[in-house]
């Protein structure tokens, strides 16, 4: 009877615990120190915490707090029935609370303990396990896509499913990674795919239901000017610019923004001269109707694979004295941009590192393809490579010392067109690159005149792949790909903490404070680790 | 029910069996009959690729054909009506199947290479004369020593290619990457580089001794990397010096 008891007892902990358990809106307009309540922390994409109880004068007394190794357990997954590490995914924390993924599994785990509270399993029907990127989070729903397609709304206190929605086409040879985005009434859902010739769209779902509220595809109306950045319809109908970025939002301006990933066919573009419109773009979107407001193209007429999918960053700044709203991408071919964020239109476009694929750029502050870099038969030696200058992993902007961070990748190889392919129709890639030679630096840029105020080189790491986060305490927090999480001073770029894991980390980290302690929490592998401040008392 | 739909029932049993999450697996002799019956009734009008033409539509990018298992959408698409004059047999509907299925397999794997690459299309004197000359090769390299009979040993013009431009050392071999460390107001301690980032380097140095050095302000670090003339020469080649080098190193034979 007295176990009974406490078990009823612990019960009434847990449902009083899992009470609290659900996010509103204002709750994501304005996050609470002790939450990342999504994919970026905030709307803005800064990953830029407010926190500063771990700061420079502090950080080497950092500790380990916990680490949780995932299981996802076995004959469960897709992708062959092998469980898709490592963790990619950006965690989400509320009410004490981490939600994390992979491809077809999402964990509950408590922040401050690493004890696992639920693990959730999706029985897939297939599509391709690379990533996932974490979940939404709005009232008692956990938000979730699959590889399979599917939109699938968990309950946030069992982890069971409330309902599921296709997405995407799997027969058409998309999947879904994205990590979704809450705004007002909407579900933001991105998809995935570039094996076959098949359209982006961004689409908006229901909270409630996973109806559909409107598809943005990414391609322009038939008849548009935009249109004539294609050949033909069809080739625009058919030429990718998928949605698998991160999304960021400004309340005030009402404008979702994200990236496109690039045009298909990807490497053989002969047949699809022009631009290609709206492939490579950042786009602002209304995110009511689905209405396209601006868009700017990074990369036209791509040929390399080099998806504009990186996190659009929106900040406040000065330009020339003025206070401007803005939004800045350190995109995957090597360029940086900032823009002004109510229309689009460029302030700085400069190289944040060596590039050697463009001829100048054009009145936009576009950079201009050149034709002799496109993938040639023989080969065509570019810089950067397939990969990417930066990739998927997230970065991050401080308004504390109005740098822009970023992983930067110099990296060469050879882009070969296959002959076999050569026809009058091109279809799926038609090539790819092949070899290389990179080294990886961690960049800070003046937004204000795209020029490096430090860099750090990665010695030993030929790339990286980590999410950034900056934070109130002056502190960066990076990953190299010898396994080192590492703090640096965000001003100077001097690395002032580090810690070896067992493996690279993998995700973007995050941060949150809970009973006096703040938390930074890293996922590598199959892993998350938990380090904690040592020192409580009031944040400076 | 003849054997044949028996068979027909066994073979859709047989690919359900991997259940809706696997496309359907292409059986290659079907395919190939699938293709006689293509080239026979389909191709005038869905072109010898299957991509289309001004009289068909794309079957590469048909949903009826991406979503199709063992013909149970093709079939019912392909029924006679005046656009479809052909009437076929069930088994040539599952082959037509298999041989559209093995088309769309191919497009959406096309990233990976089929085929010998034609990379050779460079002057080899121009070549040479680059070895010679700006590329500063024949610093290092000799045509009658450390390459000569290169191109035999790395007969595939591709693969030298690649090797040219981004060599690598053998893990144990002759060259390795060493490295000098100096701690401040310390003998210099060299080896080979055994393992470097932002916080440590590590070395073995030539009494076979493994060691970790802590890095820091006033230790100073030189590593000797006898790759770097490589790494450097990728801001230096155009692509025409990339393929006049490989012209000219596919004759040392």
């Amino acid at each position: 009877m007295k176990r009974l008891r406490n078990a009823s007892l612990l019960m009434l902990l847990a449902i009083s615990l899992y009470g609290q358990g659900t996010v509103d809106l204002a709750k994501l307009l304005r996050p609470t120190p002790d939450s990342w309540p999504m994919h970026n922390g905030d709307y803005s994409g800064r990953r830029f915490s407010t926190l500063s109880r771990l700061n420079t004068g502090n950080i080497s007394a950092m500790t380990l707090a916990w680490v949780h190794r995932a299981n996802p357990g076995t004959g469960q997954a897709g992708g062959g029935g092998s469980a898709a590490f490592p963790i990619k995914s950006t965690p989400v924390v509320v009410n004490g609370i981490l939600y994390v993924t992979i491809p077809d599994h999402v964990w509950a785990i408590d922040a401050r303990t690493g004890q696992e509270i639920w693990h959730s399993t999706w029985r897939s029907r297939g599509g391709w396990h690379i990533s996932n990127r974490g979940v939404a989070i709005l009232g008692d729903t956990v938000y979730v896509e699959t590889p399979d397609c599917n939109l699938v709304a968990l309950n946030i206190r069992d982890g069971r499913e409330k309902w599921r929605r296709e997405i995407c086409d799997l027969e058409q040879f998309y999947y879904a990674s994205t990590a979704p985005l809450i705004v007002k009434n909407h579900v933001i859902v991105g998809v995935s795919g570039d094996d076959l010739d098949i359209p982006g769209y961004l689409e908006a779902r229901d909270p409630q239901s996973g109806d559909l509220q409107w598809r943005w595809y990414t391609y322009p109306e038939p008849g548009s000017p935009e249109a004539k950045t294609w050949p033909n319809e069809e080739a625009m109908k058919h030429g990718g610019g998928m949605t698998w970025g991160a999304f960021t939002y400004d309340p005030e301006l009402n404008l979702l923004y994200f990236g496109t990933g690039n045009p298909q066919p990807v490497i053989n573009g002969r047949k699809r001269q022009g631009d290609n419109l709206f492939t490579e773009c950042i786009i602002a979107l209304n995110p009511d109707t689905g209405k396209l407001v601006w868009y700017f193209q990074p990369s036209p007429h791509d040929t390399h694979d080099w998806d504009a999918n990186q996190t659009p960053v929106l900040f406040d700044g000065e330009i020339n004295g003025q206070p401007r709203k803005l939004i800045a991408q350190a995109s995957r071919n090597g360029w940086f941009f900032v823009l002004d964020r109510t229309n689009g239109k460029n302030i700085v476009t400069t190289e944040y590192v060596k590039t050697n694929w463009t001829k100048g750029l054009d009145a936009k502050g576009q950079p201009i393809p050149d034709p002799a870099k496109e993938p040639q038969v023989d080969g065509a030696l570019v810089s950067p490579n397939q990969g990417g200058s930066a990739n998927w992993p997230n970065p991050s902007f401080s308004p504390a010392t109005g740098l822009f961070y970023t992983h930067a990748m110099r990296a060469f190889s050879v882009y070969y067109l296959y002959e076999n392919e050569d026809d009058e129709k091109p279809q799926g890639w038609g090539g790819n690159d092949r070899g290389g030679w990179s080294e990886a630096m961690l960049k800070a840029i003046d937004y204000k005149t795209g020029k490096i105020r430090w860099s750090h080189p990665w010695d030993g790491s030929a790339s990286t792949r980590s999410g950034l986060l900056s934070t109130a305490g002056n502190l960066l927090f990076a990953g190299d790909a010898s396994a080192n999480f590492v703090a640096f001073n965000a001003t100077t770029g001097a690395p002032l903490w580090h810690a070896r894991l067992h493996t690279s980390m993998t995700n973007g980290p995050v941060t949150y404070e809970l009973d006096g302690m703040q938390y930074v929490v890293v996922g590598a592998g199959d892993s998350m680790y938990a380090f904690v401040s040592t020192t409580s008392g009031a944040s400076r | 029910m003849n054997s044949l739909s028996l068979s027909l029932l066994l073979a859709i049993f047989l690919a359900a069996q991997a259940g809706p999450t696997e496309r359907q697996r292409v059986d290659n002799a079907a395919a190939d009959r699938g293709r006689l019956v293509y080239t026979q009734y389909c191709i005038n009008c869905h072109g010898s690729t299957a991509k289309g033409t001004d009289r068909g539509p794309d079957l590469i990018r048909s949903a009826i054909v991406l979503r199709d298992r063992m013909g149970n959408g093709i079939g019912p698409a392909a029924q006679k009506r005046p656009t479809h004059q052909a009437t076929l047999t069930d088994a040539q509907v599952v082959d037509l199947s298999h041989f559209l299925h093995q088309r769309v397999e191919s497009i959406a794997s096309n990233r990976n290479p089929r085929g010998t690459l034609n990379v050779v299309t460079g002057n080899a004197e121009a070549g040479r004369a680059y070895f010679n000359g700006a590329g500063k090769c024949s610093t290092c390299h000799s045509p009658t020593g450390d390459l000569a009979g290169i191109a035999a040993r790395i007969p595939v013009a591709v693969n030298l290619q690649q090797r040219f431009l981004f060599p690598t050392l053998a893990r144990g071999g002759p060259k390795q990457v060493e490295v000098t460390v100096t701690p401040a107001g310390a003998k210099p301690v060299s080896g080979v580089l055994v393992r470097l980032d932002s916080f440590n380097v590590s070395l073995r140095d030539p009494s076979g001794e493994y060691q970790t050095i802590r890095r820091g302000p006033n230790v100073k670090v030189e590593i000797r990397d006898p790759l770097a003339t490589h790494h450097a020469l990728l801001d230096q080649y155009g692509d025409a010096d990339m393929h006049n080098i490989l012209a000219y190193l596919v004759t040392l034979k």
